[in-house]
């Protein structure tokens, strides 16, 4: 009898453990409606042969994306009842580390957004877009002639958002040179009203922005190739102007408000609204948070000019956008979903909202209808003017494609610079050794790692 | 002599066979892969997987970012090790020799350790904020502006800001242990030693001490494996920075793993770590039995 209830006691104990090992109800934050009335699902012409479930996940730590990403997703389950889009919680703040932990636990989704396309494209993970689908966009940057991501924006171009009236009471100028600017950066800093400048350094890729203009500036605009010259070994990270870049974003990061290096991004907004920061240098997206925290705040855009007066800005089509992964795509079912999301998503109406509360640059070839804020106006502006046009370094692809999360090390140690606990030759070298040694697994121009 | 021949005991066989069997795929056949991966150049996601031989363990010991991850990591743990067994002991006896509210302040100095390290990351970073968080506020009330720091944001104090928090959030767990061990000890030992006039701080350095050193050697061992193994708090708090100023090298592996694409040298990474654990726990382990009393 005792052996009888050992061994149940044991069967029961392994049925608790593994019952506690298993989570099988999955995951969601938001599983969008799927409520519709009969006669609208009579209405929906069916796309699928049963009904389709589908994961989907994107970089969720911008508020206003969040939402409308929530709001479009919900549309089309809706417009669509025999297909569920579901979403699944992202992690904005470090979006490419968490799809890798996704893939890593067998929990990749079927569709999602895709930064790192090419490390994706090269372990298969990735399903071609249909045509269809590729024929939507003006241009589409393609792998070895296959097209693998639906961009849902230009580039995020980059500029001066400042304080109207701050500048307007203290007679301060839009700049026309880097010296200008530095001047008047300088000029605000030794009024003390505010500080000249709001940074978002707790995160490091805010840094990336500020990084991006001082890099555009010094290096690309005269080696646009610097990092493909980086792996032939032509160039190096001692070069004196990526050191000038080194020295201009630290001076740059001089203008910042106390407390930058431990300030979210998140937070930078609540800056500049409420007068602590007279100008904050960020992303087109940021356009609807300033009015979504003060409506009444007026704010103006300015390119950052060169030393010459000249304005490189981020713009053009990026490798990024919806993807659909490969084994998602071995299922018909899935595949037709994700076609009809994208055109849904793209369609005049749907997308043009999305553009115009995102402030994002349309990427169809047919631009949707939206209203333009003046601030947005000013942007699409200086992108028809701009004497240079570039990709963020990290958007690169082929013989630029950066080795796999340098960038973060490049800002990390920027951040060192500017915090004076590395000077710009050692920061060069350091650079340099990291670089020789990622370069040990990955070099596009030889197809070490890229194969 | 009688040898006592061993029989196999299947009841106590199939009590321990789920551990076993969950132990076996969870712990020792992951542990066993990783010192494969550590040999090749594999980047987490691509099924092609190539073999580079020591190349990832060359790397790690020439590299200065890992050099500057043990230094945290050592940092951390000895700091962690020392004040929250120190901070722990004394909340224990503070709560051991409280006449009213036992219970209410053991409660109290528990409540940090049932928090996650994600959630009570979130609240310290809330609290460190230069700009609005209540520390500087008071500093501010105080009139101590001097005083004001970016706890998070300089280099050359951050360190210090998450040890803080791991200690408020681990004392209360090794509290409980010492608290356990101060009951237990003899009541008549004490009174015998007090009747020979034996001060409290006495009775304290010959009497509970020696006989409270088996806690020591579980807390010292845990908080050492628990200062080895931080990762929460930095992720949430500073994202190892700023720039590499509080990375460890549970958090390097983490980033070379899945931020950098680098799952072989972050698994090599991990493979060092267990040599560090092990030698480490080995050498405390014998230092700290070797003063254990028992009555």
């Amino acid at each position: 009898m005792k052996k009888a209830l050992s061994v149940l006691m044991a069967a029961g104990m392994t049925a608790a453990m593994l019952a506690g090992c298993g989570g099988t109800a999955p995951s969601s934050e938001s599983t969008a409606s799927t409520e519709s009335s009969t006669a609208e699902a009579a209405a929906a012409e069916s796309i699928v042969t049963e009904p389709t479930e589908m994961t989907f996940v994107f970089a969720d730590g911008d508020d206003a994306f969040k939402t409308q990403m929530n709001k479009i997703v919900d549309g089309f389950n809706e417009k669509y009842p025999d297909i569920t889009i579901t979403i699944q919680p992202g992690d904005g703040g470090s979006y490419s580390e968490f799809l890798k932990t996704k893939d890593s636990v067998g929990e990749f989704p079927d569709m999602m957004e895709m930064r790192d396309t090419a490390m994706y494209v090269r372990a298969g993970k990735l399903a071609p877009l249909s045509d269809e689908v590729a024929s939507l966009f003006s241009s589409n940057v393609d792998f070895d002639g296959v097209t693998y991501t639906a961009p849902f924006s230009g580039a995020n171009t980059m500029g001066m958002m400042y304080n109207k009236q701050y500048f307007a009471d203290n007679g301060l100028e839009i700049p026309t040179t880097w010296d200008e600017f530095i001047t008047l950066c300088q000029t605000i800093q030794d009024k003390g009203d505010m500080a000249p400048l709001v940074v978002g350094g707790s995160d490091v890729w805010h840094i990336g922005f500020l990084y991006d203009l001082c890099y555009a500036n010094d290096v690309l605009e005269t080696d646009p190739d610097f990092i493909e010259e980086c792996y032939t070994g032509e160039k190096n990270f001692s070069d004196p102007n990526y050191q000038q870049a080194l020295t201009d974003l630290s001076q740059l990061l001089g203008f910042a408000q106390e407390g930058w290096a431990s300030t979210p991004d998140a937070q930078i907004t609540t800056f500049f609204v409420n007068d602590m920061a007279a100008m904050m240098f960020s992303g087109t997206h940021m356009f609807s948070q300033i009015t979504d925290a003060d409506p009444e705040f007026e704010f103006g855009w300015f390119a950052v000019p060169d030393r010459e007066g000249k304005v490189s800005l981020l713009g053009g089509g990026t490798a990024g956008g919806w993807a659909l992964s490969a084994e998602a795509a071995k299922d018909p079912n899935k595949q037709a979903a994700f076609d009809a999301f994208c055109q849904y998503f793209f369609s005049d109406e749907v997308y043009g909202e999305y553009c115009e509360v995102m402030a994002a640059i349309p990427t169809t070839a047919t631009m949707p209808t939206m209203d333009v804020s003046e601030q947005f106006q000013d942007v699409l502006d200086a992108l028809e003017s701009a004497d240079y046009l570039h990709l963020m370094w990290n958007q690169e692809i082929g013989n630029k494609e950066l080795p796999p999360d340098f960038r973060n090390f490049a800002y990390k140690t920027c951040i060192e610079i500017a915090q004076g606990t590395r000077d710009v030759n050692s920061a060069s070298e350091e650079l340099q050794k990291t670089w020789d040694v990622a370069l040990q697994s990955f070099n596009p121009t030889t197809g070490l790692g890229v194969a | 002599m009688l040898s006592k021949k061993k029989k196999f005991d299947k009841t106590a066989f199939l009590f321990i066979a789920p551990a076993f069997v969950l132990f076996t795929l969870f712990i020792t056949v992951p542990t066993i892969s990783s010192f494969y991966y550590s040999f090749t150049s594999w980047d987490g996601i691509n099924p092609n997987i190539t073999f580079i031989g020591l190349a990832n363990y060359k790397e790690i010991f020439t590299s200065a970012r890992f050099g500057n991850a043990l230094k945290n990591t050592a940092l951390l743990t000895v700091v962690i090790s020392i004040c929250e067994n120190v901070v722990a002991l004394a909340l224990a006896l503070l709560v051991d020799n409280v006449c009213r509210a036992k219970n209410l302040f053991r409660a109290i100095f528990y409540l940090p350790v049932i928090l996650s390290g994600i959630v009570s990351g979130f609240i310290w970073k809330i609290m460190y904020s230069y700009n609005f968080g209540p520390i500087n506020k008071v500093l501010d009330v105080l009139g101590l502006e001097a005083l004001k720091q970016d706890w998070l944001g300089n280099a050359d104090i951050a360190i210090w800001a998450v040890a803080v928090v791991m200690i408020w959030k681990g004392a209360g767990y090794y509290m409980i242990i010492y608290l356990a061990a101060l009951q237990g000890v003899p009541q008549d030992v004490q009174e015998a030693a007090t009747i020979d006039g034996a001060s409290a701080v006495q009775r304290f350095r010959y009497i509970t001490l020696p006989l409270i050193s088996g806690s020591f050697t579980i807390c010292f061992t845990l908080s050492l494996i628990n200062g080895l193994k931080v990762f929460d708090q930095i992720a949430v708090m500073t994202d190892g920075g700023p720039g590499f100023a509080t990375e460890t090298i549970v958090y390097l592996l983490y980033k070379s793993g899945f931020g950098e694409g680098r799952q072989g040298y972050g698994t090599a990474v991990g493979v060092v770590l267990l040599f560090i654990i092990l030698v480490l726990n080995s050498i405390q382990s014998t230092i700290l039995r070797k003063r254990e009393v028992q009555l």
